[in-house]
């Protein structure tokens, strides 16, 4: 705790908007490491991690965490206009799991023992946290998730493995879901679970994704002993709690960032690839900027679900699909006019604002992460049309 | 079930208005089957309901109450005009909001009161192409793609740097049936009784975004007829929509209408706050270029999902795509507009 020792963030949800939107610019400024701007790739922790530091030194690691468990405290609106500002900047993700998934999640279903001994080992960096939710053969249908959690004394002895776990090389530890009754219903035995990963039987190995980067794992868990006290919530209620969570996830992965970056990247590959005056360019570029224009237009009606503090409906997936669609039309027009350029490992002239092939398998897994656009498309048909 | 996509951008008393607006379309805009009975016929509109629609304030709906107008906004058009849309409402109420607006911004006071009562039809005839968003000024010219200008009773023209108003009765005037039941008219004018000046181009916009609502109004009833469909046809021994093939054509459908429905709103908000004048015609520009690609996406995709049934005429669906076929190009199509917005729009610094 004493990482945010002598910092105030109260008085910053006094300030309105615009201004609480300067003094965040200002100190992102000031404060982020230049070498770090618009990274490539996701960042490890031993690259970002000066950068959490300094985040929570100021006090800002937190934004959506109330004042009392050591956030900012802020309302919906200013936490959007703290992501806005880190992305205007080109701020690299931080290892965020435990600040925007645990953190919320121990914040509403822990007990206060938890609270006390989590919240502030996030605060302070000493947890750094991943997510254990996918496994081989539950991918889509998380719900068929088979990893074990069975009690022995006053432990569970958690068997089984995870996969596509972000960043778990970088994690001290891990949240599970976890089966716990194998007779109930598939989405009524299953267990939210705490693990340190330092705990014996416990194997991580990166998985090299088409990025040629290790950004995902799997962990494999054998006769793992976890401490029963590291339930969260109540036994088989896992799912709901997880649940919960998923919603905010699309309205996240439906944010016009990603789409506004990537075409802020096409319109300086057109500039060097000298292509402005070809009709098809032209026209194509036009469409994907009123596209944009239009998702933004879209986000801002779920944004301002979010402001009046209503829940977000099944109609949010449709938010995810169209922004992660966009996304790869963007980077697929960029391979169009990069010609042989469109393959090159490398940024073209050791420009990083020209990487059309980075930038475009980039965009591949965001129709598959986050639930794949299909599973979205289930969801629209399903909970939102009234299709059988 | 929510239709909406999130929350508009309106405020509490101008989304407590646009209900009023939307509640008092229900006695007019009651299904297809009017619009169904006058259709290929001429004028192809009826002038009882004419006159109903001008005793609801409906033709000066956006003109000020100091011109004799219900004094509403944008928004509320544009409400109006998605409801009248469902219903595939054939009377020229747009066409005529544009000549009452133009009428009431040049300070003319003898036929506006006639036309906001119902008892005109004054129709603006300011095309001579096709794929145009500039107005024709030239005195001469033939005046093309007045919708349901059979029934006009005078038509208003630009010319020079003045409004004409022309009685229909002086014109030589030919109808080309469309594919929705209407038809476009074409025009041979005699000089006109000059009324006065004024800006033709934002009153374009708004009649520009009124259409696309009035599409958007059509995308949502023909996509419930739609669902409607898949929820209860079977074959193979199931209903069908609980095909993923179709579910997920359907929900493709209800994302170009939730993006639609995005732009046009945003749009009405826009102008009502009082938007620059290029930021403005740019947001109409986008909203233009969305419902009319939208619109033929959404009508082709639910004449498919139909089947053989939504070919026939018989079934409503195929009203609704064949009055996109001509209302997306009205006032201008997808390419001019996406292109007029590029035209607009500046972009904001490189990030």
């Amino acid at each position: 705790m004493n990482a945010i020792a002598g910092v105030e963030p109260q008085g910053l949800d006094l300030l309105d908007d615009e201004s609480f939107r300067m003094v965040v610019r200002r100190w992102i400024e000031a404060a982020y490491p230049a070498e770090l701007r618009n990274p490539p790739k996701r960042l490890h922790w031993a690259e970002n991690r000066p950068w959490y530091f300094k985040l929570a030194e100021k006090g800002w690691l937190c934004p959506g965490w109330p004042l009392e468990h050591g956030g900012m405290g802020l309302g919906p609106t200013k936490q959007i206009v703290f992501t806005e500002e880190l992305e205007r900047h080109g701020c690299a993700r931080c290892n965020d799991h435990g600040i925007i998934m645990l953190g919320p999640l121990v914040i509403r279903y822990g007990t206060e023992e938890q609270k006390a001994h989590f919240l502030p080992k996030i605060l302070s960096g000493e947890h750094v946290w991943c997510q254990g939710y996918s496994e081989p053969n539950s991918g889509s249908d998380l719900a068929s998730l088979r990893t074990s959690a069975i009690p022995d004394g006053d432990e569970y002895v958690v068997n089984g493995q995870k996969i596509w776990t972000t960043l778990a090389q970088d994690a001290n530890w891990i949240f599970l879901l976890v089966r716990t009754d194998a007779a109930a219903k598939k989405q009524e035995g299953i267990s939210f679970l705490l693990v340190d990963m330092t705990t014996p039987g416990i194997t991580v190995r990166p998985i090299i994704n088409l990025e040629m980067h290790d950004e995902f794992c799997e962990v494999f868990f054998d006769n793992v002993r976890v401490p029963r006290a590291n339930l969260v919530g109540q036994l088989n209620k896992g799912w709901d709690m997880a649940k919960a969570l998923l919603s905010f996830e699309r309205i996240y992965l439906g944010s016009p960032r990603q789409s506004a970056y990537a075409l802020t990247r096409l319109r300086q590959l057109a500039e060097r690839m000298n292509v402005w005056e070809e009709p098809f360019f032209a026209s194509t570029y036009a469409r994907h900027r009123c596209d944009l224009e239009d998702l933004k237009a879209l986000y801002g009606r779920y944004v301002e679900v979010l402001k009046r503090g209503q829940p977000l409906g099944a109609d949010v997936s449709q938010l995810k699909i169209i922004q992660s669609e966009l996304f790869q039309r963007i980077t697929e027009t960029m391979l169009e006019v990069a010609g042989e350029n469109a393959g090159l490992m490398e940024p073209m002239e050791g420009n990083r604002n020209l990487s059309p092939a980075g930038q475009y398998i980039q965009a591949r897994p965001s129709t598959i992460y986050g639930g794949t656009n299909e599973i979205q498309r289930n969801i629209i048909s399903k909970n939102v049309l009234g299709l059988p | 079930m929510s239709t909406e996509a999130g929350i508009a951008p309106f405020s509490e008393d101008r989304a407590e208005s646009i209900r009023m607006v939307r509640d008092s379309a229900a006695g007019i805009a009651d299904g297809v089957a009017r619009a169904r009975a006058l259709r290929f016929s001429l004028p192809g509109f009826s002038a009882d309901v004419w006159r109903q629609m001008g005793g609801l304030g409906w033709i000066g709906l956006a003109v000020p109450e100091a011109a004799g107008g219900s004094g509403l906004g944008v928004a509320e058009m544009c409400a109006l005009s998605e409801e009248l849309g469902r219903s595939l409402v054939p009377e020229p109420l747009i066409g005529a909001a544009l000549s009452a607006a133009l009428l009431a911004a040049a300070g003319e006071a003898e036929i506006l009161p006639r036309l906001l009562a119902g008892e005109a039809v004054v129709l603006t005839a300011w095309q001579d192409r096709a794929n145009t968003l500039t107005p024709c000024t030239d005195p001469s010219a033939t005046r093309r793609f007045i919708a349901m200008g059979a029934g006009a009773t005078h038509f208003l023209l630009p010319v020079g740097d003045q409004l004409q108003l022309v009685e229909a009765g002086a014109c030589e005037a030919t109808h080309e049936l469309t594919h929705d039941g209407g038809h476009l008219t074409t025009l041979r004018v005699p000089a006109g009784r000059a009324v006065g000046k004024a800006e033709i181009l934002p009153a374009l916009d708004r009649a520009a975004l009124a259409t696309a609502a009035y599409l958007l109004g059509g995308m949502e009833a023909t996509f419930a007829l739609t669902l409607d469909y898949l929820r209860t046809r079977q074959q193979f021994g199931k209903i069908i929509g609980t095909f993923q093939a179709l579910q997920h054509r359907a929900a493709d459908t209800k994302l170009h209408i939730a993006l639609c429905r995005a732009a046009v709103e945003q749009a009405a908000a826009a102008l009502d706050a009082g938007a620059g004048a290029d930021e403005g015609a740019a947001m109409v520009s986008r909203a233009k270029a969305r419902a009319s690609e939208a619109a033929m996406l959404v009508g082709q995709a639910c004449v498919q999902l139909c089947g053989g049934v939504g070919y026939t005429d018989d079934y409503d669906v195929g009203l609704y795509l064949r009055k996109a076929m001509v209302l997306a190009p009205a006032y201008g199509g997808a390419a001019l507009h996406r292109a007029r917005f590029m035209a607009l729009s500046p972009e904001a610094e490189d990030a």
